[in-house]
């Protein structure tokens, strides 16, 4: 069901857009407030599509814009996505974006959307990569043959996963639950993972306010699982940049008695992370708010395993954060693979020898996963990588890719590190 | 695989390289940052000219260097330009729109008044190559790109080729 599309619903898109696009805010951020599910697809689907739908719209601009109009031109990705992509007949997507100008307090603006939207096609580009040139290209020169496939995979909407509370109900009758909530899903590859046939607003899954259930993506699952797999009662672990804490919480409902440590330098999102723990009921785990490029937060004694969640660029989850296409630069990128090989030249100091430490990133450049594995391993030589074997995605020379060609799942990548004894 | 600058330089028909730049208030260290970053981005590229716009910044700010040594680094912050002479073609191209380069007639002269890099008002007159490249990047900050002084057909062509770059290659 399509529900009415009003004015400000097109003017409140216009501005979350002037606001990612102009000034760089993150799109999660700037849409935390954001209930109206129909501002959120105008607002997710011009970043999606921002490419196409700004090349239409930059043809038929006559003349440039001042800076601080940028949210017309944001009015007009909104016109021309409704046109384009929404089904939106023609007549009232275009009197409807029109007179929002007014609610943009832009009233001298109607005329010119009105010029632009009149001469738009209302058939979408044929094709269009929707990435900026340099990513595509680094895409293209990682993939090849795949690179096809793999961008039109990242305009794909995002699939929802669910990550079953195990601590908390069987997964049999949390399924149950969901058929009896008429809630469509299919299983994933572990017991606890779920994917539903439709997104849906989580604080209307059942039992979700109980804790029964978390929003994760399966491919993550599967990394937390692939840890899970390999830790045994009683071993010491590090999260070294926790928040906001899917893995750690996964680890904690595998029912393995464990003295987990979660470190981020992000106060605020271990505070998050602290409030979700307590929805899903996980207590007796310790958070420090500190660097995990220093050492001064650590007692001295050694881990047993040391998952490495490193930030990254996020070019796995483009189909969730299509923000990333628009704003990210080629600069960020070369910052995070940075950062990542410092975590780890840093971190390995706290693996107990003969234990491990586990690498894993949201990206699906090399420079950010094997070469930072790489580049590691060339310079320390009791470090040794071993191979990852994962239901879905294809081994690297040091670990395992995940794509988002296979629909269930982000990119993410997942490396195996041993220390030598 | 071909390095890639460190600023993402936004492609021409990207509608954000229509959007003209607003002043710089105060020449603080977010500004010379900013001119930092953008030199390493254009002697990366490699270009002879960048304008905030083209890096996604709505602030007067250019960066030249025409130099053949690439040691001679120009900043205009806040620039305004006065032309005069007889008109001249050149060659041009921009890093908003790769892999082109059309004549453009632009006058001979031109005399710049700006800010430096610390905020010192400075002048200059140009003429030649470092002439033409301060109007093409003051027209960046106008939301104009070298492709407005095409013929229509021209520029449709340019327009269609840059798009067939960012299609799906099958």
């Amino acid at each position: 069901m399509r529900g009415h599309l009003s004015q400000s619903d097109r003017a409140r898109a216009a501005r979350h857009l002037a606001r990612i696009i102009g000034r760089g805010d993150s799109l999660d951020h700037v849409v935390r407030r954001e209930t109206n599910p129909l501002c959120l697809e105008m607002t997710y689907g011009c970043l999606r599509h921002y490419f196409s739908l700004a090349e239409a719209v930059e043809e038929r601009l006559a003349r440039p814009l001042r800076a601080k109009d940028l949210d017309v031109l944001c009015l007009l990705l909104v016109g021309a996505y409704q046109l384009q992509r929404m089904r939106v007949p023609g007549h009232a997507a275009i009197n409807e974006t029109v007179s929002a100008v007014r609610a943009l307090g832009k009233p001298w603006a109607a005329a010119l959307v009105n010029a632009v939207l009149r001469k738009l096609p209302t058939r979408p580009a044929d094709d269009a990569s929707e990435h900026p040139p340099w990513l595509q290209g680094k895409i293209e020169a990682l993939y090849g043959d795949q690179a096809p496939a793999l961008l039109r995979a990242n305009n794909q909407r995002a699939p929802m996963g669910l990550r079953i509370n195990c601590r908390k109900i069987e997964p049999a009758a949390y399924r149950a639950l969901l058929n009896d909530a008429g809630i469509a899903f299919d299983d994933a590859w572990l017991p606890e993972s779920i994917l539903l046939r439709k997104p849906q607003p989580s604080a209307t899954l059942p039992g979700f306010r109980d804790g029964l259930v978390a929003v994760q993506d399966v491919g993550a699952q599967l990394v937390g699982g692939f840890i899970r797999e390999r830790l045994q009662g009683g071993r010491r672990v590090l999260d070294a940049c926790a928040a906001p804490g899917g893995k750690l919480f996964h680890l904690l409902e595998s029912g393995l008695q464990l003295d987990l440590t979660a470190l981020d330098n992000a106060p605020a999102r271990l505070q998050t992370l602290t409030e979700m723990a307590k929805r899903l009921g996980h207590e007796g785990f310790a958070t420090i708010a500190a660097d995990a490029c220093g050492l001064d937060w650590w007692d001295g004694e050694p881990f047993d395993c040391v998952l490495v969640d490193a930030p990254c660029s996020g070019s796995g989850t483009l189909r969730r954060h299509p923000d990333i296409k628009v704003n990210r630069t080629p600069r960020q990128v070369r910052q995070a693979s940075q950062l990542q090989g410092a975590l780890l030249r840093n971190l390995w100091r706290t693996v107990r020898p003969g234990c491990t430490l586990m690498y894993c990133t949201c990206s699906i450049l090399a420079e950010e996963n094997d070469q930072v594995v790489e580049s590691f391993l060339e310079a320390q030589a009791d470090a040794r990588a071993v191979g990852v074997e994962l239901p879905t995605g294809t081994a690297t020379r040091h670990g395992w890719q995940m794509l988002p060609t296979e629909p269930a799942t982000d990119g993410f990548y997942l490396a195996r590190i041993d220390r030598q004894p | 695989m071909r390095p890639v600058s460190l600023l993402n330089i936004l492609t021409f028909p990207d509608p954000r390289l229509r959007t003209k730049a607003k002043p710089v208030a105060a020449v603080d260290s977010a500004i010379r940052t900013l001119v930092d970053d953008m030199l390493e981005t254009m002697y990366d590229a490699p270009g002879i000219g960048l304008a905030a716009n083209q890096v996604n910044v709505a602030k007067q700010v250019i960066v030249i260097d025409i130099s053949e040594a690439r040691d001679e680094p120009h900043v205009f912050i806040n620039p305004r330009i006065e032309v005069s002479g007889p008109p001249v073609e050149t060659d041009e191209g921009c890093l908003s729109v790769p892999g082109f380069y059309e004549p453009v007639t632009r006058r001979e002269h031109v005399q710049v008044e700006a800010l430096d890099q610390q905020g010192k008002p400075f002048s200059l007159e140009a003429e030649g190559l470092l002439s033409v490249c301060i109007q093409h990047e003051c027209d960046h900050l106008e939301g104009k790109l070298f492709v407005d002084y095409l013929s229509n057909l021209k520029r449709a062509r340019i327009r269609q080729k840059l798009s067939k770059s960012q299609r799906v290659r099958a």
